[in-house]
């Protein structure tokens, strides 16, 4: 018996060692350890044997079993090694994501900023009269002032807004998002922190830094108490979170119709840290808004007591922001809508 | 505007650095853009507001620098001669509100010749061309004193000089060579017979100084803003001397400038002075007194300037203060200061020299009232759809009129002054801006695009609130493929009506315009949007290389009927489920048939699925074969064989009964 055993034993050793795929193995599997095998056949006579024999070939003929399915899965192992060979400096599939315009992104992410300091967001429309556009912030016709926000007029009827004292005037596109802030002054009492963010349009010839329409977000916030310092606060707050911690940012003294005192913020610049490079003309700095503290003509326009209170507003153009920070340098980048353009960001 | 440091060192000692000049000058309002060597001199550029129209001149940068450095600037005043007046000519100004005043003083025998090398260097230097010794007196004197002048050659004036406004059509060849063509817009100078100068701008050919320029008229005025803003955007032409008219100028510099450059004249040319002419008066602002409180202006800019430091700030730029008091100071701004008007100018001037860097940085308690607007919308319908894996657009809202014809858009609202005849209109559709971004990315190789935008679009017509227009903010979605993609796209729009969680939508087969197979998205009875190919011709028309899958929906009304989603209980219930096999009628809906199992699978009907459609061999013409998976469900129990059987073989008969299905 024993010699028997060991004849299976190196028979199934030999074959199984000459096994050349996974499928051989299989019926060499169910040689030797099938229903029909010698293995099971033995096994089933145990039950006829001498009991002293019964515990000494049932352990022997274990022990084969465990020994041909050692050999079978040591030879399994090499076909394992074959099979699964895979060249894994192939490219990855390529996942078609959604992708949110950069333009988008840079306009919710600025206007999340704003909302976390407590301001509220209205958007208002951009179809406006002039009384919003102009009148209102304190901008006369014959103003010089009246050029730089020049503006696409609309074949509409007048505006009778306001009745015949005030006058609506011509409908327009809107040339800044301030008609909306006015809006709001117009409808609502003071405490009011309100971002305006959305589309504007002057006529400007387009090429790689001007465009008929660009986007824009501005700001006001009225109260009893508010003055300059807070202006200078809110706005550093801001830039921190938007380009970095370490910014700095320097106010000029401006002009603007609708403020007073007016005021241009540069920051530094971020490619060469102040140092002086091509992107900020050698000077360290470079212009990214306009604020001030609100004219009292233009809270008065509102029916807004100036006495009061007081107030400070700012403005940005988000397509100048966004090219800032992501170092773009032509505006129509962001009307071509390239996917090879939209596809680079994964911003949200 | 350019200048020059020698210039300015003519009224002023200075011996700071110009990197020094150039930062003070920046950090209290006149932004030094460069400032580079010119030999012994300095060229600086300056941004100029409009509101400093004191500026515009070296007495008044000489002036600034002064305050700032807390010096003096020495102003000669020259000898203002009058006598004779001029008895050769007549001056005649058509409306005092064009021009309030004009003089002119003759000078007789000039020689015309080069200008010294130093005057040349002083125009050079602040930008100009020097011309010859008498126009070169004019622009200097400009330069000094911020009044534009300007040289006729006197003999070549036929009568009396009139300032008027130009006739339709009358012709006006300018010393730049180009000839215009005038309309009432334009204010001209005229003699009895021509046009001699644009006023303000640029004088004419017919009566220019040259070397043969015997007797010379100078001229100087004040001319109203706003009619040379006009006639300079009218006649697309801008000039040193427009510049400064349309910012305004002093009339109490006017004689001074005008005295000045008669008397360099003379002394250039050898000429002699023959005669003084005024018409009209200057009309000199009446000074105002401004008043205003310490404590307010510290409280206006959050910070606390001493009452010495904003007395010596006022002083230093030459306002008069005229009370200190407990109650206030009050104030009188210097002449040339036309642009401080009340206190907040007032606290603008002390800052701005005060510095604004010293005011500190502080965040205001702000508490307004919280709100989810159209926004907040926006912005997570945005999130939703990058979700789905579409990639946001952003096309422009201006448009071309012809583009919009070719869609067949109606109640266009059109831009009266458009920059270019394809951008002179506003969609009143999101489908044009649609199309040129497809197109384009066709044609770079792109293809299989996966898009959306939201932005407005604008038609004529009463809205709700009585406005002759409608602003409707939308939302377009835009696939392309070569494969047809409509129930990819009716996919995606249901995820966005399911989204936005309204309750009764229904798509409804409706025609619509520029569109193959459309479909009409309703919620109740309110029309959302549509969705469609757009047609055969049109995607040919407009040079597409793939089918434009299309919808539109109003993002307005959608964000009106949104609901906020509740949790509904599901079955944990196992279901059972049982295929059918039909021919059908092409003419029948599939939705009728959904309709009908549904019905009839009721309590237990959970979904419908579509294993299979089939047209071709074996199948007779006019029908195609479907097979449908349903599913059956219950929420209380787990049903057995026989139950779910029986439902089904109800549906089977029913099924069997309408006209047009065949079971198999
Ligand atoms: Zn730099």
């Amino acid at each position: 018996m024993e010699e028997q055993l060991k004849k299976i034993e190196n028979e199934a050793q030999q074959e199984i060692a000459q096994a050349e795929s996974r499928e051989r193995l299989e019926q060499l599997k169910v040689k030797y350890l099938g229903r029909k095998s010698m293995v099971t056949r033995l096994f089933t006579k145990i039950p006829v044997l001498e009991r002293e024999e019964k515990a000494k070939i049932g352990k022997a003929l274990n022990l084969l079993k465990q020994r041909i399915n050692f050999f079978l899965e040591e030879r399994a192992k090499n076909f394992e090694k074959k099979e699964e060979r895979i060249d894994l400096t192939f490219p990855p599939e390529k996942i078609n994501r959604g992708i949110k315009h950069i333009l988008a992104c840079v306009d919710e992410n600025i206007c999340e900023i704003f909302k976390n300091l407590g301001f509220m967001i209205v958007e208002g429309r951009e179809i406006e009269d002039e009384w919003h556009n102009f009148t209102a912030l304190n901008i006369p016709l014959e103003h010089p002032s009246r050029d730089v926000f020049d503006t696409f007029y609309l074949d509409l009827p007048v505006s009778d807004y306001g009745g015949e004292n005030k006058g609506g005037g011509k409908y327009l596109l809107r040339s800044h998002t301030s008609p909306s802030q006015i809006r709001v002054m117009e409808k609502r009492k003071p405490p009011l922190a309100v971002i305006s963010p959305g589309r504007v349009y002057r006529p400007d010839k387009v090429d790689a830094s001007h465009s008929f329409m660009f986007y824009q977000i501005e700001g006001f916030c009225v109260d009893k108490n508010i003055n300059f310092s807070h202006l200078k606060g809110v706005l550093f707050s801001f830039a921190k979170s938007f380009f970095s911690e370490d910014v700095k940012l320097r106010f000029r003294p401006h002009f603007f119709p609708f403020t007073e005192p007016s005021a241009e913020v540069d920051i530094s610049c971020m490619i060469c840290k102040g140092r002086g490079c091509s992107v900020c003309s050698q000077s360290g700095w470079v212009e990214v808004l306009g604020c001030g503290m609100i004219h009292p003509e233009v809270l008065e326009a509102c029916g807004i007591d100036f006495d009061r209170y007081q107030g400070f507003a700012f403005g940005m153009g988000v397509d100048r922001m966004a090219m800032l920070k992501y170092r773009i340098n032509d505006i129509r980048l962001f009307y071509e809508n390239d996917l090879r353009f939209l596809e680079q960001f994964y911003e949200v | 505007m350019k200048f020059s440091l020698d210039f300015i060192k003519e009224f002023i000692d200075l011996d700071d650095s110009s990197q020094s000049i150039a930062s003070r000058l920046t950090m209290a309002g006149m932004e030094i853009g460069d400032f580079e060597q010119a030999g012994g001199d300095w060229i600086f550029d300056a941004e100029i507001t409009t509101n400093r129209y004191d500026w515009l001149s070296m007495i008044g940068i000489a002036k600034e620098l002064a305050a700032l450095l807390g010096k003096k600037a020495e102003i000669k005043i020259p000898r203002l001669i009058k006598e004779p007046a001029l008895k050769e000519i007549d001056i005649i100004i058509e409306n005092k509100n064009d021009c309030p005043v004009y003089l002119v003083r003759l000078i007789k025998g000039v020689k015309v010749e080069e200008s010294p090398s130093w005057l040349k260097q002083r125009l050079v230097n602040c930008g100009l061309n020097a011309v010859n010794n008498l126009v070169d007196s004019t622009n200097y004197c400009m330069l000094k004193w911020g009044n534009p002048l300007h040289a006729f050659d006197f003999d070549k004036i036929e009568g009396n000089i009139y300032v008027r406004r130009a006739k339709k059509g009358e012709k006006f060849l300018g010393l730049d060579d180009k000839e215009r063509s005038l309309n009432k817009n334009n204010l001209v100078i005229a003699d009895e017979k021509k046009v001699i100068a644009l006023a303000g701008i640029m004088g004419a050919k017919n009566a220019e100084v040259d070397e043969n320029t015997k007797n010379v008229l100078l001229e100087a005025a004040v001319f109203s803003p706003l009619a040379i803003r006009c006639s300079r955007r009218d006649a697309v032409l801008e000039t040193e001397s427009s510049y400064r008219f349309e910012r305004k100028v002093f009339f109490d510099y006017l004689e001074l400038a005008s005295a000045e450059a008669a008397d360099k004249i003379i002394s250039l040319s050898k000429g002699k002075f023959c005669g003084y002419k005024s018409k009209g008066e200057s009309v000199c602002r009446e000074r105002i007194k401004i008043s205003f409180s310490l404590s307010k202006l510290n409280d206006y800019l959050g910070i606390i300037i001493p009452e010495s430091e904003v007395k010596t700030i006022l002083e230093n730029l030459e306002f008069t203060i005229t009370k200190a008091s407990q109650e206030g100071i009050e104030v009188e701004p210097p002449s040339f200061r036309m642009d401080i008007q009340r206190e907040v100018d007032v606290y603008e001037e002390v800052v701005r020299v005060y510095g604004y860097e010293k005011i500190p940085l502080v965040l205001p308690f702000i508490a307004v009232e919280a709100s989810r607007g159209i926004y907040e919308f926006k912005k997570s319908l945005r999130n939703f759809l990058v979700g789905l894996g579409l990639k946001e657009v952003i096309t422009y809202s201006i448009t071309g009129e012809k583009f919009l014809e070719k869609l067949n858009e109606e109640n266009v609202i059109k831009i009266v002054n458009p920059l270019r005849q394809q951008e002179n209109a506003l969609r009143s559709t999101l489908l044009p801006g649609a199309i040129d971004v497809v197109r384009y990315n066709l044609n770079q190789k792109s293809g299989c695009l996966r898009l959306f935008e939201i932005a407005d679009i604008y038609k004529k017509g009463k809205d709700s609130q009585g406005e002759s227009f409608r602003e409707i903010f939308s939302l377009s979605l835009i696939i392309t493929d070569k494969e047809n993609r409509i129930f990819y796209l009716k996919g995606i729009v249901e995820e966005i009506l399911k989204f936005a969680n309204v309750e009764n939508y229904a798509f409804k087969e409706k025609g619509q315009i520029n569109f193959t197979n459309a479909l009409e998205i309703l919620n109740n009875d309110t029309v959302l949007g549509f969705l469609g190919r757009l047609d055969k011709d049109k995607k040919e028309g407009f040079d597409l290389k793939e089918d434009l899958y299309f919808t539109q929906i109003n993002l307005e009304a959608l964000c009106r009927q949104k609901k906020d989603k509740i949790f509904v209980p599901f079955s944990r219930f196992p279901f059972i489920s049982r295929d059918i096999s039909m021919a059908i009628e092409k003419k029948k809906k599939f939705l009728d048939i959904e309709a009908t199992i549904k019905k009839e699978a009721q309590p237990y009907f959970k979904k419908i699925e579509i294993l299979d459609t089939y047209e071709g061999k074996n199948v007779p013409a006019g029908f195609y074969f479907l097979t449908l998976r349903i599913y059956y469900q219950a929420g209380n129990k787990t049903l057995t064989s026989q139950e779910v059987d029986a439902v089904h073989n109800k549906i089977r008969d029913i099924l069997t009964k309408i006209e047009g299905i065949t079971l198999r």
